[in-house]
């Protein structure tokens, strides 16, 4: 499969770095999964995405709230309203990053809950961290280092997982969701906030010279790093869309499935339970 | 746009900056730790939940899902405003203006919380202005005020008792030049009140 086959929509999505992009053998399908638009080796997805995240960390805070124009902020609020969150309940913010939901749950779960901040990347951790003591939340968080595919948890250990973000990035995603699923509680929620598909022939098309345009030269511009964000603005695109997703989630065990479209379903929160 | 939670968060930011002035709310909010209170006012698009720790988060409940708030609390806007005179609770929820579910303490805190907030906004001015110009302001502020009210009091009485005396054509003379004093007088406090605040500016340029 061929860089050209996949971004004939877009040129732009050619970058270089090509070395790493594997070559036209079609039979090596198995074991290949998307890099943004590019064909990479499964086993190498997870290094290179760590290598996004590493180099964005200590922007990352900055560069959502302008490429967002402050919204994400509002799609986290939401995902935290239909959380159904209480005293003494137990979370996991799976590819948290930079902590912005476990911060709130942290709040909201009480002396006698737990939050859980748990991101594949160090940095990212690091940076969540830093932020979150700085804001004088401490004593119900802990932070692990963990694979949203492995998770290092016991079975039917949490009352809520959020992965916002970041199940785009994650190779395996069905393997991941079944994680998840493995150790939420009975009665437990999953909340997946993630970039999805426009309903909107227009806003897609306005969408489209936004990520694709804008969003690396602001990448450059503030972080000086235009490849990364480049690769945002494809793993959003490869990203499944609603109905695709939902059908995911259902495959894997949850119940009571559904979705809402944010922002004209630029992002969509997927919530299924498990009982 | 998600906008409820564009409103949710306006009233959050709003509500702990205004706790953080208030050096009584941390002992208020303690007793309100862990718990969570909706509040669903019929004239508003959503219900609010009120989530209680050493801060407030405000949430969207959705009113097709049973809450699990501790106090739920349904009441329509012109309630709201008797509220705040305890006597009239009983008749309310009597009445079936006010449904007030589950832990009735947490409603008790929470509206203590909220009408009992003890500002010194002397206190707060001063950090930005110093505390000279600060009180001054102050004191200006509350004798205008006063000045204000009782003028204004004044004001309504003759218009009420000119309004009985509708068809007398010499009262509405008298009530127009009374009128036109009073305005005289209000144009030269006002004019007093803008140089001293020019004074102050001066005064705090020199700081
Ligand atoms: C775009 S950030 C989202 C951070 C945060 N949840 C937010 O919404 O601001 C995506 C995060 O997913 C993490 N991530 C990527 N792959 C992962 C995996 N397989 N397991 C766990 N975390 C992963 C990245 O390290 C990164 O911190």
């Amino acid at each position: 499969m061929s860089n050209s086959q996949v971004s004939d929509s877009n040129d732009t999505a050619v970058t270089e770095g090509a070395e790493v992009v594997a070559g036209d053998k079609q039979s090596d399908a198995e074991a290949q999964t998307h890099f943004g638009f590019k064909q990479v080796e499964k086993n190498q997805k997870a290094s290179m995405v760590a290598e996004v995240f590493h180099s964005v960390a200590a922007k990352y805070d900055v560069m959502n709230d302008l490429m967002s124009m402050g919204i994400h902020r509002l799609w986290k609020r939401f995902t935290i309203d239909c959380s159904g969150a209480r005293a003494g309940h137990k979370v996991l913010d799976l590819a948290g990053g930079t902590g912005d939901l476990a911060a709130k749950f942290s709040k909201i779960v009480g002396e006698n809950g737990q939050v859980i901040l748990a991101d594949i990347n160090n940095a990212m951790l690091n940076v969540g961290r830093d932020k979150l003591r700085n804001l004088g939340i401490v004593g119900n968080i802990d932070y692990v280092q963990a694979n949203a595919e492995m998770l290092p948890f016991p079975d039917n250990t949490f009352d809520i997982i959020t992965i916002a973000f970041g199940l785009r990035n994650v190779t395996d995603k069905d393997k991941a969701l079944a994680s998840m699923y493995r150790v939420l509680k009975p009665g437990g929620r999953l909340l997946v906030l993630e970039f999805s598909k426009p309903e909107n022939e227009l806003l897609s098309k306005a969408y489209d010279v936004y990520s694709f345009h804008l969003l690396p030269k602001m990448g450059q511009l503030v972080a000086n790093d235009s490849e990364s964000y480049q690769y945002l603005a494809e793993s959003i695109r490869m990203h499944p869309d609603q109905e695709t997703l939902k059908g995911m989630m259902d495959a894997v065990g949850f119940e009571q499935t559904s979705y809402y479209n944010l922002t004209g379903g630029i992002v969509a929160l997927h919530r299924g339970f498990k009982f | 746009m998600p906008a409820a939670q564009l409103v949710s968060a306006a009233l959050e930011v709003t509500l702990n900056k205004l706790l953080d002035m208030d050096p009584t709310s941390e002992h208020k909010l303690a007793k309100l730790s862990g718990k969570q209170m909706l509040v669903d006012i019929t004239e508003s698009p959503w219900p609010f939940v009120f989530s209680f720790s050493d801060r407030v988060d405000v949430l969207i409940a959705n009113r097709d899902e049973e809450s699990q708030a501790d106090c739920q609390m349904k009441l329509s806007i012109n309630t709201l405003g008797v509220l705040k005179d305890s006597s009239q609770i009983t008749r309310l929820i009597q009445n079936n203006d006010l449904v007030l579910d589950g832990d009735i303490h947490v409603a008790q805190a929470f509206s203590q919380l909220i009408t009992e907030m003890d500002i010194d906004w002397e206190e707060h001015l001063s950090q930005v202005t110093g505390d000279v110009a600060a009180h001054t302001l102050m004191q200006t502020g509350k004798s205008v005020i006063a000045r204000m009210n009782h003028r204004i009091s004044t004001l309504t009485t003759v218009l009420a008792e000119g309004a009985i005396e509708e068809k007398q054509i010499a009262a509405h003379k008298i009530l127009v030049v009374d009128y036109c004093d009073k305005i005289n007088v209000l144009r030269s406090d006002t004019a007093r009140l803008e140089a001293r605040i020019q004074r102050l500016e001066r005064q705090l340029g020199q700081d």
